[in-house]
This record gives C-alpha cells, structure tokens and sequence, in this order.
C-alpha cells in the first residue's frame, strides 16, 4: 500500500454567482469530500453573531430573554470572522467584549413617542466596528421600495414602550450554535446521466411520448415539436424519483431510459445568510478543512493522535 | 348546444319519452347543494362558545332569582304574624365592592390579581313594619344589600358584556377569552355542566333483580321526591322513601279516593292482557282488606315513617304525603287527587306495557333523558337554600326579641337581614366546589374546577366538559358506551382514558342547552288547539285507541284525536316564532304521547328544515348571509333552521347532504363536522384515524405548554380552528418531520431534534410561576417589615437581586438561595405591646423569602405585583419566568395522538438533506404508523407539504371532502407534483453524515407539533444523602421533598432470589434508618444507654447486666414501642452471631 497515491484532481465550475447564493460543479471527487465540504459550510466556517445582550431598559412587550435570542439570529458582515479570534483564545482580553480582535460592540437604544408602532429593526443597531454591521437586505439592484425593507425587525414598541441595550458579537462557528452558521442552505446532488434508448422511444407513438414526459414530476424529458423527439430538457431537475422508469415499466417497454448518478460529479447549491458572499464561504470553507487536514497530518504519526482521535489516531497510523 | 348538432334527434328521443318519464321527477323542486358553512360563524357569532354557561347564568340574575325571592317573600314572626318583612323587588347590581365604606368598581383582573371574588351586590326591595311601644308603621326600604353574587364573566352583569376589543385590553382582558366563569378569591372557578336523568319524568327500567319499574323524580320549587311504583312477585306496590316500607298500589290509589277497582281497570285500559296483570295487586288489596279511602289511609297511616322528632300519632299525616311527596310534580288543587290517579294509572300501564314487550322499556343513557345541570340552575338552587336560611335566622331572632317581655329600643326588623351568610355561603361552595344542600338533599362535591389556562384550548373544552352524575367507580358499561342519540350534541371523541372514560363528556360544537320556559302559555296554546282537558275525561277515555295523550314537561295535560297535525301546528308556531324556538313537540308513536318540552337543561341543535327533501336554503340566503344583510338569528325566524332537541330529532328525517335527502327528508344538516366538539375539531382528518387515537389527542390537549415562544398557525387547518380562533392563539409549530429511522435513538416513539431547529427557536417555551408572600400583621398591632438589603458582608451575596425596597426586581435572574423578599417579623406577636409600630431592630427576627428552585433553571423574576389581600395585608406577588429549549426527554405531540419524547438532539450538518436543501426539524420513526393507524397524520403531512409549496392553508375538517372543507389526497398530489415533488410526498434524501444517497425515499414534509407540559427539567431528581423523615427517620419521599429512591417489595424480592443479601441489607438498613440499640437478653426489651455511666440499662429489670447492644431499623424500634403502647410485648431472643 506503500506509496501509493490516491490524489485526485477535483475541479470547480461555477454556474451561477451572485453575493448570497451560488451554484457549482465539483467534479472528480467523491462523495466524502462534498460533504465534508458541505458540513464544513454548515458547521464550521465562522462567523459574527450577538453573544452577549446587556439590557439596561426593556419595556417592550418581548421579554429580555426574547430579545437576546432574535438579536443573536441576526447575521452580521462577517467577512473579518476568519481574521478575528474566538473570545475564548483571546490573550488580549477576558473576553468581555472590549477587545477589537475577538469583539464588537452594539448599542440599541429605541423608543416609540407617538402612537404610531415602532419597529425595532437590525438597522437600530449601532456597531463598534464598520466592518461588522447588521446585514442589509435592501437589495438595490432589484428596484424594491427601501422603506418597506427596513432590516430585520427585532421587536414592536408603543407608545412609551423603551428598549435600551448594549450587545457584544463574537466570533464562533454554527456547530456552537445555528446563529454563526452562514450558511441557509447549502446542498448538493449527484450528477444525473440520462440516456434515452431512441430506438425503443420511436416505438412510442406521440400520445405515449407525451405521457411518458408529464410522467415526471419535474420537467426533465421534453417533446421536439419539430422532430417530436423526447429530448432530456434538463437532467439536473430529475429528483431521482425513479418515476420515469416506474412509467417505462408500465407501458411495457423498460429499458427506455436509463438514468444514473455520476458517482464522481456534484452540483452544489449554496446560499448564505447574508454573513458572507456565498463565493467566499466556499473559500473559507476550503480554507477551514485544510486546517483541520493539516491537523490532522501533524498530528498523525504523534501519540498526540491517540488523545485527539482516539481510537482513529492508532487506525491512522496503521495500527 | 354542442350536444344538440350533434345529436339531432336527441330532442325528439326526449319528447317521445317524455310522456314516459316520471312526470313526478321532472315537476319535484331542484335541489341544489348550497354551502352552508357561512352559517356556522354566524352562529357562533350569536351564540359564542360557552353561551351555554351565559345563558344559564344570565336567566338566573334576570328571571329565576326573582322567583326565588318572591317565592319566599314574607319573613313574618310567628309570635306577633302583624310584624312581617316583605321582599318586594330583587336586583343584582354592578361588581363592586365596599372597602374602606367606598364603593369601589371590580373588573375580573383586579379580582384575580387580589385575590378577591369577583361579585356584585343583590339588593332588594323589602316593605317591612317598625314599631316601638304598640305603634307600628310600615315602611319601604330600596336597594338594601343582602349579600353579594359571584358574576361569571362576560354575562349580563359583567362589566365585560358587549365591550369591544379595545375596551377589553383596557381592562386587561383577552379578547379572545370567552368568558363563563367566575372569579373566586382570585382563581378562576368553573362550574361544570352536570349531566342528570332528567326531573318530572317517568322512566320505565328494570331493577337489579328484573323487576320492572317505573320511577319519577319529581322536582318543583318547594319539594323532590322520588316515586317508584314495582312490579314484584306479580304484585304492583309502591315505593317511597316517607314509608317505611313497600305498599300496595291499590291502596294508594284507594287512598286517593279511586275506591272502584272497575274504574282503576277502566284508566289502565281494557286490554284483557292489563287486566291479567293488575289481578294480583287487587287481590292483594283485598287480602288487606282495604276497601275504603278511609281503611285506605289508616293503611298507610301505619306505614308512615315515624320521624324521631315529630309529635306522634299526627293525624293525616298520609294524606299529606299524598298530597305534597308522592309524585309531587303533579299539583294537588283544592284536594282533587283525580290528576295524580291518572297519572299513576298512566305509570302502571307504562310498565305493564314494558313487562308485555321489552322494548317499551326506557334507556337510562339516552340523551334525551338527561337534563344538563348549568352554572344558573345549581346557583339558583345555592342561592334559595341560603336565602331561606337568611331568612329563618331573622324570623328567629326576630321572635327571640319579640319574646323579651320589655323592649325598649325601637324595632326595626331591617336590621335583621345580614347579608354575610349569602356571600359566604355563595363564596365557599364556589370555592370548594362541594355542594351542600341539605334542603334538596345535594351532597356533590367537586362540582368546580380551576379553569385550565394551560392553553387556549384547554380553557374552551373546559367550559364544555359535563361532568357525570354516576360515581366513577361504578364497574358498568352502558353509561361509558357511546349513544346513538349523543349525534350531533355531544362529542363523540372527546372523553378522558382511564376511570371517567365515557362518563365524562363535551358538547359538540353547535350544541345549545337550553333554559327553562314559561309553560303557562304554552298549556293554554295546547288548549286551545284542541287538546281535550284530562279533567273532563273518563277513565275509559284516556287510551282510546283513537287518541294521543298530550304530556307536556311530564305533567299530562290532556289527549288530543289528531296527534299529528296538532304537532304540526305547534311546529309550525315555533317556527313562525310565536311561541320558543326551544320548544320541542315529540310524537311518541310507541307510548301514543305527544310530548311538549319547554324545560332547562335540554341539549339541542339548528338544523336545515327542509320541504320534501329540499332544503329551504337556498343560494340567495347564503349570499344575503355572506353580504351581512342576514344573520343566525334571521334564518331562525325565517323558519329556515330551526332548534331540534333529540326527542323531536326522532320525529325528523335527518340528510347528511342535500344529495342524500330523498322524499320523506324533514331537515338536512348545517354541518356535518359540528357532530364534533371544539377540541376534537382540532384534529385535521380525524375521520382518517383510528377512533382511539382522537380521543387521546384530546385528552392530550389541555396539557400543552404554557407559552410558545415562536407559536404558529397550524399549516393544515380546520374550520373549527378558524371558528374558535385557535389560529390566533395557536399552540404548536410546523415542524418539517422526515418519516425515517435514525440512530437508534428513536425507539418506542422517541423522536429526533435538529440542533440548528431547537438554537433558531424552535419549541422554546416561557414557564411562568408564581410565589406569592403576605407581610402580615398581628393581633397585638406590630406587623412584618421589609427592609433595605444588606449590601456587604457574607449574606449580601444572597441579596443580589434585592432593591432598595427589599423586594426583587424585575428582569433580575434569579438563583436557588437567593433572597427575594427581604422580610423581618417581631419576636413577639401576641399579647400588648407598648409602641406596635416603633418596635426597635432589635425586636425583630429574620423572616426571608428565598427561592428554592432546581439548580437546572435560570429563572427571571418577570413582575412584582403588591395588593392588599382580605384582611388588609400586604400581599407581595412575584412572577417568575424560565425560558426553556428543548431537551432530551421533553415530551412533544402531533394532533394525531402520538407523543414522544425527545431522544437525542444532532446537528444539522449530521441530519439528511434533500438536494432542494431540506432539512428535516425532526424525524419520527416510521413504526409510529402501522400499529396506530393514523392515517389522517400522512394526509395532514401530505397537506402541509402541499400547503407551503404553493402558498395556500390546506383544510382538514372532519368529513369535510365531500363539502370542500377537506382537501382531497388526489387533489394534495396534484399540487404537489405542480411543485416538483413527488405524489407520494416521498423525496430523495442524502445522509447527512456520508453524503450518499439513502436507500429509500423518504416521507417529508410539515407536522404540527406542540410541546407537551411534560418537561426533564420538572421530573428530574436523584438524590445522595438528604432530608429523613421524622418519626422514622427513613429518607423523605417524592421529588418535592428531595426524597429517596425507594427500593421496594419487588427490587427487594428480585434482590433476595438473587441472594445478595448484603445488598438488602445496605438498602434497606445501613443507607436508610440504622439505629443501635440496647436490648436486654433477659426479658428481650430495649434498653437506653447511660452515658454517665457508660453502660446500657435496661429499664425493665433495672439493671444494666444482660444488655447487648445492636444494630436495627429505627421504624422495627419504633413498631416495637408502638407495639408496646398497644400492650404487646414484642421480645427479642439474641443468639450469638
């Protein structure tokens, strides 16, 4: 076994890129690596979120409790998280939030003074720090009128109702808790490979061609109304549901298509929260697991590996 | 048109076979299927969801009270009958109460947060005669207080009645909330509906020997009574408790003056067969030798029971009984016997017809048999016995001052009428729940119930819970079996499991009860519609077989030649509105009665009157209702809907749907969910589940969470849940479940959290209590303090979240241990103190509040609310709060009767996904489904799936696909497969973990889930070494006492097959109660140790010589002394071991 190497080569296209969602291919790997890929994005990349809520006045109708919760769920900017340090390793500080390289500071201070219902909003947040900001969903380019996007609303208040508190947002990762977590969703499949037997499909007349096609609940087949050729209008929409098939078998002709999963190609999706651009979070995600690799390596031949693997370590040095 | 060119010749096929075709079916009326469902929310409009409690409540302050009063005007002294107080006027005034001699306005939140009742003073009008020294003056007095009414809530005299929303938050009162009950001390008291045989009516069953019976319960305002009337050994006889023993009806009936056995025959009715069966009686008669009224009553004379206090040999005493006790129901005017005879001949031929055939025989549990008992009537019953109380205290005082022979002060009967006896009394039986009547012989005791405030639900189902008048320990089955004749007024799910299973029950969602009616007008309606007067029949007239008699609420009024179209008219009158609308005419073919109801208590419903199978509904009526030009009430008018209760229901031909209405259709149902009741129209497709499972969800209801943090609307709904706001104050979240198996974690009904779900909120919770302190002040004038906090030194750290008032405040956390009320006694309590309110510090002992709470929770103090409480104390309210996220072992339910706790909590990067994204909140293990059944909970997944893929709220209403009130499954996939997914609701899921593919297609998609009460946090306990109890100093019991795990009989038995004996022993010894003690070898009793002299003594043989010391249980020491006590010398023979 010596010796031999198993590298691959996996290559990125990317579809689609936009600032909270992207959509590639990654090819020429296996399914271990886009999910760790996956779980990385999820789990492990770091971000900013709202740790610690001191509330001097609250008389809104949420309770304190309440409040810190939703301001937790807010995703900030985080495009700093990766440079900045957890609070919990932090030498420069003891972690209670005045330190600009595990920290920022926010400031609430809101209250409603006519009978009008003030909406607290993520934009009442005021930050220490430009670079960690509430994040701004008045997407300019769409043309939506801003005044009804006013950020994230965090409570109501009536008249004479007051929320006054101080917060401090710290780095952390989504495995901790779901507010650090940049990702909304992020998920990929297997490539579908569809092959049509058009020999048999010719068989079919037009009436069984076009049951064939709406037989799928996604529209994956579609009909050339030139040709009135079953053409696959888009594999990727084919959900594996095998319902093609099922439709194949019924009308006596299985074998009409043949559809597989490319074992060695995957199409991700990812969308962000907002907390980075979905491009960068794929960066960081690939930064994030060649640290933990590059753990793992150091360590791999040390006893060390034992305490931190346990019983993988000895496996990992072929025990 | 199309058809036509097609088919030419079409129109004359037609017309050829037109003269074939049943001209009847071309000519009949069209029907069509109009929705009627718009009418439910009108109804409910009208009628509210507990209009039943309002109602009952609102026709006692307005009608019956009055009654009550004037029924018991007069207080008169029986030693001088010219002095006399007179009740002339009753009225119930606003909530108030007097405080400080102000009168101050109550709302209930004011009540509930003082701890007050929430009542409003009874004034009356009275007349009454003053005199001093001979003169005397009759004077008026108005609005004179003789107590004060607890008011339900929402009624016509609550200050909450008819307010808007906005004028409700004022008061500080849920919009939502629906009222009907009452605020007592400050908890909320519900008074349940009473379920009872119904009063005045004869009943026909079989006793516990077979014996066929006929019993009535009578009941007026002045006396009850039963009266059985039995067929034993072929011999008819009476029963009534006034005698001591059984007696012969012939005699009673002679007694009452029906001295011709021919004409006793003649009444029963000339069927030889009767004859045959009366023979023995009137033998028997003879055998006595009674032939007479006289002999006749001298008879019964004997068999009076003698009362232990009554004057003896008081004449006419059976006559009396006669007159007032047997069957009392039946008025006795200017000593005309001749109605109660005829009654009773009616009773016995009852039976006699029930002895010939078995099916005449009356059904105990048939509904319209039962009375329902509300708020109004049992408080009206309360409020008579109290009140004539009141006023036999007054008459007695009043002749014990009349009996002084001088009287110098003027006298003023007035004065006499305290009003603490009413509010008390009224107050306590609320409070307690337990009435005791003893006027009405009414032993009942749990009769109120704290209102559940779990949640909203709970609350409704509450209010429409009838409580049962059997005992539960009763090991019969026909009372728990479901009736037929509950259809569409009692829930035929909604019953509690276990002991009250089917003895408990609701009402179904349109169900009215009904309240008493005059009948005065009503008897001279029947009159005049040709009802022949019973007065001015012969015997032999009575059961001519031409004839109906006419019985209106059990008394017998008459007959009538034409039964049928006197029912008619009379319906035909109600629903012109001319005379109840809750009056029932029920033609009893079988007994050949008709019978009128215009009693309390009856359960009825609307229903769609329809002429030969076409419902009178029409489309324009619904548009009309739609438009808000028409309401509930209009149709009711109308006579498009009218109230049946469940007798008459046996006179009407019932459609489901307007499609199934055939020629002979009376009525078509409104609805056909509204055989359900609120909470069971909770369940979306409860017509898909297994019939158990709904009653579990029920049951389940009332124990859902406290407050939700993140409460949603429930994706698949049902019209009942719009109609009763549920989706306002919903109580679950929609949960994204995948039907699947993993970890190993999720067996018997375990289920599966996502991490990432419980951290952004999901089934986070707010438990709310309570602690409540009182600064109490003493006899002696000194009263508690609250004082500053110390800030420093080794208690401050205690004090933290003290004020500077000494009370806790708001928004602070709070710890086990920590002090919240800063609290100092004085020493001395009782007996004169020389300056009570500047007693130095000195004389002061520390009287803190600390919290003891689990150390698990982080609880905030959430209000603090100060009140004066009754006697004028300081009442300090804290209101603590804990926000919980779920953890393993929390309990969580669908609607479909399935819990689970939850078993273990992964993280999202572990959980599957779909390549869409998905991530399931929760997964459920498939082997839920199969055993259960709970078809309606796939449907209900299936629904949400495809009601949050295309924007829409899916309904489920129970059997609502028919009407459009449920999505079809057909229709479900549709949609779904609109949106991409499968028809199956199954998706193609990757492992969370490998990133592979799963092997199966998984079941995903939206499930209403809610918390359950039942919480880790609250149930956890395990204990080391700890508190022992006294008297045996064995380890405490229970949770709340930090007690012990106990090893007990069985543990102990497996320990002993086992044989690890010294296990036992430290189990039930060493760790629990060891104790040494000094036994004397010689007499075998227990000694004590002299520590002086450092031996053991026995202090029966007064020596210390024989003594051994050892090691026992204490409790075997303590059973040796008690045994003792008990002049049992237990000995102890010691060997050497």
């Amino acid at each position: 076994m010596e010796g031999v190497s198993y590298q691959r080569f996996p290559k990125i296209k990317i579809r689609t890129v936009r600032d909270d969602f992207m959509k590639f291919e990654l090819r020429e790997t296996d399914s271990s690596i886009a999910n760790a890929l996956r779980r990385v994005m999820i789990a492990e990349v770091p971000t900013i979120a709202i740790d610690l809520v001191e509330i001097e006045v609250n008389s809104s109708v949420l309770n304190d409790e309440f409040i810190a919760h939703r301001l937790g769920l807010i995703p900030l900017t985080s495009e700093r998280a990766m440079a900045m340090r957890f609070s919990r390793d932090c030498d420069a500080c003891d972690g209670d939030g005045q330190c600009e390289y595990c920290s920022v500071e926010f400031h609430l201070r809101a209250k409603c003074i006519n009978d009008q219902t003030l909406d607290v909003t993520s934009k009442d947040l005021y930050s220490s720090d430009h670079t960690v900001v509430p994040v701004d969903f008045s997407d300019s380019s769409t043309g939506f009128d801003n005044t009804e996007n006013r950020g994230i609303i965090i409570v109501k208040l009536r008249r004479g109702q007051e929320l006054i508190l101080r917060a401090i947002a710290r780095k952390g990762i989504g495995k901790d808790h779901a507010k650090w977590s940049p990702a909304a969703t992020v998920t990929f499949m297997y490539e579908p490979e569809i092959y049509i037997n058009e020999e048999l499909m010719e068989t079919l007349t037009l009436e069984e061609k076009k049951e064939f096609v709406d037989s799928s609940p996604t529209k994956v087949f579609d009909i050339n109304p030139n040709t009135q050729q079953v053409y696959v209008h888009d594999a990727e929409a084919y959900t594996y549901d095998d319902e093609v098939l099922k439709k194949a078998e019924a009308m006596g002709k299985p074998g009409l298509v043949e559809i597989h999963a490319k074992e060695d190609s995957f199409i991700f999706t990812v969308e962000t929260t907002g907390a980075v651009k979905a491009s960068q979070l794929v960066l960081n995600a690939i930064d994030v697991l060649k640290q933990k690799l590059d753990a793992v390596r150091l360590s791999a031949d040390t006893v060390e590996a034992d305490e931190q693997f346990g019983e993988l370590g000895a496996h990992m040095r072929g025990g | 048109m199309v058809a036509r060119e097609d088919d030419p010749t079409s129109i004359n096929d037609l017309l050829e076979k037109g003269l074939e075709i049943d001209k009847q079916a071309l000519a009949a009326p069209v029907k069509n299927a109009v929705d009627k469902f718009k009418l439910l929310p009108e109804f409910l409009k009208v009628r509210g969801l507990v209009k039943q409690h309002l109602d009952s409540f609102n026709y006692f302050v307005g009608t019956q009270i009055k009654k009550v009063v004037l029924a018991n005007e007069r207080i008169t002294s029986k030693i001088d009958p010219s002095i006399y107080l007179r009740y002339k006027d009753v009225r119930i005034g606003e909530p108030s109460m007097i405080i400080d001699g102000v009168t101050e306005k109550l709302t209930p939140q004011k009540c509930r947060l003082s701890d007050i009742t929430y009542a409003a003073p009874i004034y009356v009008n009275i007349e009454y005669i003053t005199g001093s020294h001979g003169s005397k003056t009759t004077q008026m007095k108005r609005d004179v207080i003789i107590g004060r009414m607890p008011i339900m809530l929402r009624s016509f005299s609550c200050i909450l009645y008819g307010k808007d929303e906005e004028e409700l938050a004022r008061y500080g009162e849920c919009p939502l909330d629906p009222g009907g009950y009452f605020v007592i001390k400050g908890t909320e008291k519900v008074l349940l509906i009473q379920e009872q045989l119904s009063n005045n009516r004869i009943i026909i069953d079989a006793d516990k020997k077979g014996c066929v019976q006929a019993s009535v319960t009578s009941s007026t305002e002045r006396t009850k009574s039963k009266t059985v009337i039995k067929m034993e050994k072929e011999k008819i006889s009476l029963y009534l408790n006034q005698f001591s023993s059984k007696v012969p009806i012939m005699v009673v009936l002679k007694a009452m003056g029906m001295e011709s056995d021919q004409e006793v025959v003649q009444m029963i009715g000339r069927d030889p067969r009767y004859g045959e069966l009366l023979m023995p009686s009137i033998e028997d008669c003879m055998k006595e030798a009674v032939y007479t009224q006289h002999q006749a009553l001298e008879f019964l004379e004997q068999k009076v029971k003698k009362l232990p206090y009554s004057t003896p040999d008081e004449e006419g005493r059976a006559l009396r009984i006669l007159q007032d006790i047997f069957i009392a129901n039946i008025p006795v005017r200017q000593n005309n016997f001749r109605p109660k005879c005829i009654y009773v001949a009616v009773m016995m031929r009852r039976m006699m017809e029930a002895i010939l055939n078995k099916d005449a025989m009356d059904d105990k549990d048939y509904v319209g048999n039962k009375r329902l008992e509300l708020s109004g009537q049992l408080l009206s019953l309360l409020f008579e016995d109290l009140f004539k109380t009141m006023n036999d205290e007054a008459r007695k005082t009043i002749d014990t001052i009349l009996a002084k022979p001088s009287r110098s002060s003027r006298f003023d009967i007035s004065q006499f009428i305290v009003k603490d006896s009413i509010t008390v009394g009224l107050e306590r039986t609320l409070s307690t729940g337990n009435f005791d009547v003893k006027r009405f012989r009414m032993h009942r005791k749990g009769m109120t119930q704290v209102v559940a405030r779990l949640s909203y639900i709970g609350t409704l189902g509450h209010m429409t819970k009838i409580s049962p008048q059997f005992e539960k320990s009763r090991k019969v089955s026909g009372p728990r079996a479901l009736q037929p004749s509950q259809w569409g007024m009692l829930c035929p799910c909604d019953t509690p499991e276990g002991e009250s299973c089917g003895l408990v029950k609701n009402l179904a969602l349109m169900t009215h009860v009904t309240t008493d009616e005059d009948e005065g007008p009503l008897i001279s309606l029947c009159f005049s519609l040709g009802v022949e007067d019973m007065e001015l029949l012969s015997g032999e007239e009575l059961h001519m077989p031409n004839s109906y008699l006419i019985i209106m609420n059990g008394l017998i009024l008459g007959k009538h030649r034409r039964p049928q179209s006197f029912a008619n008219v009379m319906r035909k009158l109600r629903r012109a509105g001319k005379i109840g609308e809750f009056v029932s005419i029920f033609v009893n073919e079988k007994q050949r009665c008709v019978y009128i109801a215009s009693d309390g208590g009856r359960v009825c419903r609307p229903i769609v009157i329809a002429d030969k199978g076409v419902s009178r509904i029409k489309e324009h009526h619904m548009k009309e209702l739609r438009d808000g030009v028409r309401t509930f009430d209009s149709f009711l008018k109308e006579g498009l809907i009218e109230y049946l209760d469940v007798n008459e229901e046996n006179n009407a031909l019932i459609a489901l749907y307007e499609d199934n209405a055939k020629e002979g259709t009376t009525h078509i149902e409104i609805e056909p969910f509204t055989i359900l009741g609120v909470v069971a129209g909770l369940i979306p497709y409860p017509h898909h589940n297994q019939s158990p499972r709904n009653t579990y969800q029920l049951c389940r209801m009332d124990t859902l969470i406290y407050l939700l943090v993140y409460p949603q609307r429930p994706l698949l709904t049902t019209r009942t849940i719009e109609l009763v706001s549920y989706d306002k104050l919903g109580a679950g979240q929609n949960a994204t479940v995948a039907v699947m198996s993993y970890s190993g974690y999720d067996i018997e009904d375990a289920i599966v959290m996502n991490k990432s779900s419980l951290d952004r909120g999901f089934g986070r919770c707010i438990v709310v209590k309570k602690l409540a302190a009182v600064s109490q002040k003493y006899e002696n004038g000194t009263s508690d303090r609250i004082i500053r906090p110390v800030r420093e030194g080794y208690e401050a750290e205690r004090m933290q979240i003290l004020d500077d008032d000494g009370l806790a405040a708001p928004g602070q956390i709070i710890r086990p241990h920590d002090i919240y009320i800063n609290k100092e006694s004085p020493i001395v309590t009782r007996g004169p103190v020389t300056s009570p309110l500047g007693l130095p510090d000195s004389a002061y002992k520390p009287s803190r509040q600390t919290y003891k709470g689990s150390d698990g929770e982080t609880p905030v103090v959430d209000r603090v609310a100060l009140c004066s409480d009754r006697n004028n104390n300081l009442c300090i309210k804290f209101m603590i709060r804990h926000t919980r996220r779920p953890e393993v072992g929390d309990k969580f339910s669908s609607r479909h009767g399935q819990k689970g706790v939850c078993g273990t909590i992964v993280q999202q990067e572990d959980f599957p996904f779909s390549e869409r994204g998905i991530c399931p909140d929760l997964i459920m293990n498939p082997h839920g489904f199969p055993s259960r059944m709970t078809v309606g909970k796939m449907i209900e997944l299936l629904g949400s799936k495809a009601g949050v893929s295309c924007g829409r709220f899916h309904y489920g209403s129970a059997f609502g696909e028919p009407s459009g009130h449920a999505d079809k499954v057909e229709t479900i996939s549709e949609t779904l497969v609109k949106h991409g997914f499968s028809y199956n609701g199954k998706d193609f899921i990757y492992s969370g973990i490998t990133g592979e593919p799963l092997q199966a297609y998984i079941f995903m998609g939206p499930i209403y889930y809610q918390k359950l009460k039942h919480m880790v946090l609250d149930k956890m306990h395990a204990r080391g070494s700890g508190p022992r109890v006294m008297i045996t100093r064995q380890p405490t019991e229970g949770r709340s006492r930090n007690g012990g795990l106990r090893v007990g009989e069985m543990e102990r038995d497996c320990l002993i097959a086992y044989g690890a004996s010294m296990l036992i022993y430290e189990r039930l010894m060493i760790s629990s109660d060891p104790f040494e003690v000094q036994v004397c070898r010689k007499c075998g009793l227990l000694g004590y140790y002299n520590f002086k002299l450092k031996t053991g003594i026995c202090s029966t043989c007064k020596n210390g010589e024989n003594i051994s010391t050892m090691k026992l249980p204490y409790a075997c020491k303590l059973l040796f002394q008690e045994l003792q006590a008990m002049n049992i010398i237990p000995r102890l023979k010691l060997t050497e071991a």
